[in-house]
């Protein structure tokens, strides 16, 4: 294809041209081929700075095409010796090629070569006869086609990238030098070539010769023609203004009145303006909902600093921790540090956080909220001075050990001087509080419920309740004269008559039977006792069996040896009961919730109910005056109830951890006790006024330590006389506090 | 969705009216719903659907429509021709609404300079629909705004975090905290709306550039500023280069301008006829301006903090190097009446200038020095801002690691731990103070050696708080002393009593013993017993967060005193 001057190409194709000789109508569609090649050469030719081949070819064919036009065709030898001089340098290159291939052709005939390309394109050049097949297919082969006489063509050794740049360097007329591809061979183009291709590449025809604008000769005469084209005549509205045209203008014209039509841009408001022109006017209220202004973000701190103090930058192990943490502990930001400014990197999150910030704006409901800023301890309410509120308990004074097992209730005698105790091993014992000598023991079978003096001074029977039965016991501590009444109480043989019916009722729930070992009376229940409670009187003992049901309480009368029912419907289980100090009557039940006040007088009529709000009572005392009940509870709080003023608790002391045990009043002293579980006791002063009108105040005292906490604290009792406190320990002992 | 339904919009048009007109939702007393739903208020939502944005906004969407027709008809003339016509809104009625004073607009200025700022360094992304106009705009309105603050001194503080450069200024007695990021590429994070930070852009920008109106108007400048066209062809010129130089050459411009059309005209003039020609339009406006502006500088400096911060870095003549953030420096020295200038072009003097007093340079070692000035990293002068004096420059210097940059935006007192540099800082203070105002008390010799009145003051505390260390000691003691009397009358009365031998009285001494903590925290413990249950909540809440900030301290004091172990 290429028409080009290299020898041993010219060579090869001699021979066929000379045999086929092209027919001028063949030649003309040739030169359509080669224009369009021509076209594609110009948009290649924008962007690559060597030609390959086959463009170049189709370029210099339309050359060729182009003088043969021009000059006639015969006789083209002028143009001929032209190129030849030209390109005479050229030539002496090809022969150097032609010595390299070997071949034995001369000069003159390889000029000759080039007359015959010009008139025919096509057959001129081409040695390689695979025709129009991809070139991959030999990429792999170490030839690159076959000749005309079908001998392999083979390839040129490729040369070393770096050599051949290097040579490319060298040559000053590399830039004429074209690789084809399809021959396998290097072609030069020459000065006229590489003219040709410059005035495609500005867009002009290829040939310098060619004037595009020549003038037009017009070959057919018009001058003698005897019949027009037409001979219609000319039709009217020639010669008439346009309708349509004139309804379009109408139209036009309206449309610009009318304002429609605007032909100068319309007027750019200025966009910014003074738009608060003066504030004077702002005071005016606005219509809409208060707006409350967005929270600023918090300020940064130290540790987000670029170079904080090296105190703020967490440790390697502190930052590992933080991995193990939950997401939301995680701390948000963690502190790093840049010895210079020109080291730190671009934040990541700068974009993240300033869109988490603009969902708070528009997603996040906002709420004024006061904010207090005030010292804790200012919420604390100012107590009187416990000075003031002087004697009460606060240091341990004495410890009364013996019993072997957590001592489960205490009891003390009316005039102060002796102790009772009972304690899960067994025994009951009696110490003389002064001095901590324990006086007398009895050893049971079963661990020891609860235990109780007599509260009258010269009857010092002591009543114990263990399992299901009931002890009253002769303490052996009064005068003769007394000692000789007791034996006479606790003697068994004047049972009272009872009828049938009623003997058979109170003998399911308890028998009287007598005590020969201790010298007592036995009152055998039913079910398991939890719980006595004296009669203020002395004569009455109220007996609480949890397992019971409704029957779980009953009333035993000492003087007359026996056991009355409650006339009370119960409801609940019952955890205590009261007597009540003051009025003889009036009996006090606590169940799981609630606290019930009866008045037995009146055939067991419920006077009040208490709504504790508590989850389960465990124990209640009683002011001394009556009206004021406290309530312990097992999730360690206390009501303070004043009966008379409502049924809900006036004050809820939530004080200990665990389970109260037990709570207590003093007799005389404005003191009450909580004991807890949690191996404390709680001190407090609670004085009931005698003005109805003013509240009791309670003001906590002491929190009284030294239990083991083991066993917790499982009873107090105060002295009858004294401001102390009994305690008595899960670890076996019992302590005396003292003021 | 009840909203959605009443205001017949689609969820994306609702928000972005949320959006716009500032509506948000409520905290109402009783939730209907559910706690899980959001609640708007029914006048809010009335509020919405007679704004004449949302018709606006209809109005688009059914233009749009028209187009979509036009284009899927092939009618190409006509897409082209209605998209040149498309209706567009305006926000301005809409900051009218919301902000009705200017204070208020103000106040609420944080994070619309914090977004503002932010986009201007982003880059422009398709795939975002963040063109370059719109970062052109808003970094056009940064450096209003920069050039605003710098020029009335109105900047209090600065901070440089890891998460860019937070300022702080003074403008009508709110304080303004905004954050810059550094100047160094923003990435593009995947978990972002874009949407939504666009319709927050729009109004901010909005907001802003009316601000700028009105600060600008302040100081009878006309406000789009009309810059100078040979920096800004220069700017143009090397934009191609760098984009900071860009950037910060217009920030000067600008600052140029306030400064130029204030105050020297004749300097203006003498620059060139064609900038002449400009400016004729703007002299009679701001003729009067220069003279008004001279009477309101009176009156704004009676403020006492804008007087210290003109006057910081007066006299002093600054060079930034060619890797300092110079778009910060530029803004920031200004702002304490510093003169810059920097390594590039346009720049106001050369670096070879003899009356430079500091250079400001952030590498390891400065080439050639000069002997008359001093060579500084940057944190020096954000240092100095804090502290509102000149610091001593030693540590400061090029190589070394400066000393920790503190943040000013934390009361140490409070916070509980004070850090040493704070601590130097404050004695440096104390001392250029008693240098400036000699106090008429003092006395000469005081005054001569502040250090020295410095470190009696210090030594007074010492005494102070080792007084008061031995005062607790002899308390102790005492105490100690009397529990001790108190425990051998205990004991006497249990020899006097306990003669039985089953009872160990001596016991009670044990008990009483280590109860000493015991007692007092029972002590202290004891009213809390009384209060009611909602006060008590608060308390234990309260106690909480003391003990928590307590713990943190607790932590950086156990960090610092590992470190001081390791060293």
């Amino acid at each position: 294809m290429t028409k080009k001057s290299d020898g041993a190409n010219e060579d090869q194709v001699k021979e066929p041209k000379r045999n086929i000789v092209p027919s001028k109508s063949q030649k003309e569609a040739k030169e359509m081929k080669s224009s369009k090649e021509e076209e594609d050469l110009l948009l290649d030719s924008g962007t690559d700075s060597d030609y390959d081949g086959d463009s170049l070819s189709g370029s210099l064919n339309s050359d060729d095409f182009d003088s043969d036009i021009f000059d006639s065709e015969d006789d083209d030898d002028s143009h001929r010796e032209t190129q030849d001089d030209e390109g005479s340098d050229e030539v002496v290159d090809s022969e150097n090629g032609e010595e390299e291939d070997g071949s034995d052709d001369e000069g003159s005939e390889q000029r000759e070569v080039a007359e015959e390309s010009d008139s025919s394109e096509d057959e001129v050049t081409p040695r390689n006869t695979v025709g129009d097949v991809p070139l991959e297919w030999y990429k792999d082969e170490k030839h690159i086609g076959y000749d005309i006489t079908g001998k392999k063509i083979t390839k040129k050794e490729k040369q070393d990238k770096l050599d051949s740049f290097l040579a490319t360097m060298d040559d000053s007329k590399n830039w004429r030098k074209v690789y084809d591809e399809y021959n396998d061979e290097e072609v030069e183009l020459t000065k006229e070539e590489s003219k040709l291709i410059r005035r495609m590449l500005k867009g002009e025809a290829p040939h310098a010769d060619f004037d595009p604008y020549a003038p037009y000769v017009d070959w057919f005469k018009w001058d003698d023609a005897i019949h027009p084209l037409s001979s219609a005549p000319e039709p009217k509205r020639r010669f008439i203004p346009s309708k349509w045209e004139a309804k379009k203008v109408v139209k036009l014209v309206r449309a610009i009145r009318k304002g429609l039509i605007k032909f100068d841009k319309p007027e750019e408001e200025p966009n910014v303006y003074l738009l608060w022109g003066d504030d004077s006017a702002s005071d005016q209220k606005s219509k809409h909902l208060t707006y409350i202004p967005p929270p600023k973000l918090k300020l940064p701190g130290h540790e987000e600093s670029y170079n904080p103090s090296l105190e703020y930058i967490p440790s390697e192990e502190e930052k590992a921790s933080y991995e193990l943490m939950y997401e939301e502990d995680r701390p948000k930001f963690i502190p790093k540090r840049f010895t210079s400014l020109r080291s730190i990197p671009a934040y990541e999150n700068a974009l993240k956080e300033s869109f988490d910030r603009c969902l708070d704006l528009y997603l996040c409901p906002r709420v004024r909220k006061k904010r207090i800023n005030i010292d804790p301890e200012s919420l604390k309410p100012k107590l009187p001075s416990r000075k003031d509120l002087r004697p009460y308990p606060n240091s341990c004074y004495l410890e009364y050990k013996g019993h072997t097992g957590p001592v489960t209730s205490i009891s003390t005698e009316l005039s102060g001087q002796w102790i009772a105790s009972g304690s899960t091993d067994g025994s009951v014992r009696i110490w003389e509080v002064e001095t901590g000598r324990c006086l007398k023991v009895w050893q049971f079978d079963e661990a020891v419920k609860c235990v109780a003096w007599n509260p009258l001074p010269d009857f010092p029977i002591l009543a114990v309740a263990m399992g299901v039965d009931l002890f009253f016991l002769n303490t052996e501590l009064g005068t003769d004269e007394e000692q000789q009444r007791i034996e006479e109480l606790l003697r068994l043989d004047n049972l009272p008559e009872l009828d049938e019916a009623g003997k058979r009722l109170t003998a399911a729930i308890a028998k009287w039977l007598p005590d020969e070992k201790y010298r007592g009376i036995k009152i055998r229940h039913f079910k398991n006792l939890s719980y006595i409670d004296w009669h203020p009187r002395g004569d009455y003992l109220s007996a609480v069996m949890p397992g019971g049901e409704t029957r779980g309480v009953v009333i035993h009368q000492l003087s007359a040896h026996s056991t009355k029912m409650l006339p009370i419907k119960m409801r609940g289980l019952p955890v205590c009961t009261l007597f009540h100090p003051n009025h003889r009557g009036i009996f006090i039940i606590a169940t799981k919730k609630y606290v019930r006040v009866y008045n037995l007088h009146k055939n067991g009529e419920p006077i009040k109910k208490l709504e504790t709000g508590l989850r389960e009572i465990s124990s209640m005392a009683i002011h001394p005056g009556g009206d004021n009940l406290v309530v312990g509870s097992k999730e360690g709080k206390m009501c303070w109830f004043d009966m008379d003023l409502s049924s809900k608790p006036y004050k809820i002391l939530k004080n200990h951890p665990k389970d109260i045990t037990n709570v207590g009043f003093h007799r005389s002293y404005p003191l009450f006790a909580s004991c807890s579980e949690d191996s404390t006791a709680y001190v407090f002063h609670g004085k009931v006024y005698s003005d109805l009108n003013e509240n009791p105040l309670i003001v906590p005292l002491e929190i009284l330590r030294g239990h083991s906490s083991k066993g917790g604290v499982l009873d107090c009792k105060f002295h009858p006389r004294q401001p102390w406190l009994f305690t008595a320990g899960g670890d076996s002992v019992i302590k005396l506090y003292c003021h | 969705s009840q909203a959605l339904k009443s205001l017949q919009v689609n969820l994306n048009l609702f928000r972005r009216l949320c959006i716009v007109k500032g509506i948000f939702p409520r905290e109402p007393k009783k939730k209907v719903k559910g706690n899980h739903h959001t609640y708007y208020h029914v006048k809010d939502i009335s509020f919405l659907q007679h704004e004449p944005l949302l018709e606006k906004f209809r109005e688009i969407k059914t233009y749009q429509k028209k187009v979509q027709k036009a284009k899927a008809k092939k009618n190409e003339e006509l897409a082209r021709l209605l998209l040149t016509r498309q209706p567009t809104y305006k926000l301005d009625r809409l900051i009218r609404e919301r902000y009705p004073t200017f204070i208020d607009a103000l106040r609420d200025l944080d994070d619309c300079l914090t977004m503002v700022h932010l986009f201007a360094v982003l880059p422009a992304s398709d795939r975002e629909n963040l063109e370059v106009k719109r970062v052109h705009n808003c970094r056009r309105l940064s450096h209003e705004w920069q050039a605003y603050i710098s020029r009335t001194h109105a900047l209090r503080k600065v901070f440089v975090s890891v998460k860019g450069i937070y300022y702080q200024a003074e403008l009508e007695g709110q304080k303004i905290t905004w954050l810059t990021p550094h100047a160094i590429q923003q990435v593009f994070t995947t978990d972002v709306d874009f949407g939504v930070l666009l319709t927050f852009l729009e109004f901010y920008e909005t907001l802003l550039a009316f601000t700028n109106f009105k600060l600008y108007h302040s100081l009878n400048v006309k406000y789009p500023p009309i810059l100078d066209s040979r920096l800004e062809a220069l700017a143009a010129d090397l934009y191609a280069l760098s984009r900071y130089i860009d950037a910060s050459s217009r920030g000067m411009t600008v600052e140029a301008k306030a400064d130029a059309s204030s105050s020297s005209q004749s300097n203006d003039r003498a620059e060139s006829e064609l900038r002449l020609a400009q400016l004729q339009h703007q002299l009679p406006s701001s003729e009067p301006g220069a003279l008004m502006h001279l009477v309101a500088d009176k009156e704004v400096e009676e403020d006492e903090e804008t007087r210290a911060c003109k006057s910081l870095f007066k006299d002093l003549k600054f060079f930034l190097s060619r890797e300092v953030p110079r778009e910060s420096l530029l803004f920031v020295l200004p702002a304490f009446g510093g003169t810059v200038s920097w390594e590039g072009e346009g720049a106001p003097f050369k670096e070879d200038d003899e009356s430079i007093t500091h250079h400001i340079i952030d590498k390891p070692s400065a080439g050639h020095m000069y002997l008359s000035r001093e060579y500084v990293q940057p944190q020096w002068i954000y240092d100095c801002v804090n502290a509102r004096i000149i610091l001593p420059t030693e540590k400061y210097l090029v190589g070394r690691i400066p000393p920790p940059h503190l943040s000013p935006f934390v009361d140490n007192e409070a916070e509980g731990y004070v850090p040493d540099y704070a601590e130097t800082i404050k004695r440096l203070q104390a001392a250029a103070r008693n240098d400036v105002l000699p106090l008429p008390g003092v006395g000469k010799e005081d005054l001569e050696d502040p250090q020295n009145l410095l470190y009696a003051g210090v030594m007074s505390r010492a005494e102070e708080a080792e007084a008061a260390k031995t005062k607790k000691k002899m308390a102790e003691l005492e105490k100690q002393y009397h529990e001790e009397l108190k425990k051998e009358v205990t004991g006497s009365a249990v020899d006097d009593v306990a003669a039985a031998p089953v009872v160990e009285g001596g016991d009670g001494e044990e008990s009483s013993v280590p109860d000493a903590a015991q007692i007092a925290q029972d002590t202290a413990d004891m009213p809390t017993l009384m209060m009611s249950r909602k006060k008590r909540k608060l308390y234990d809440a309260m106690k909480i967060g003391q003990k928590k900030k307590s713990e943190s301290v607790e932590r950086i004091k156990q960090r610092k005193k590992n470190l001081k172990a390791d060293q």
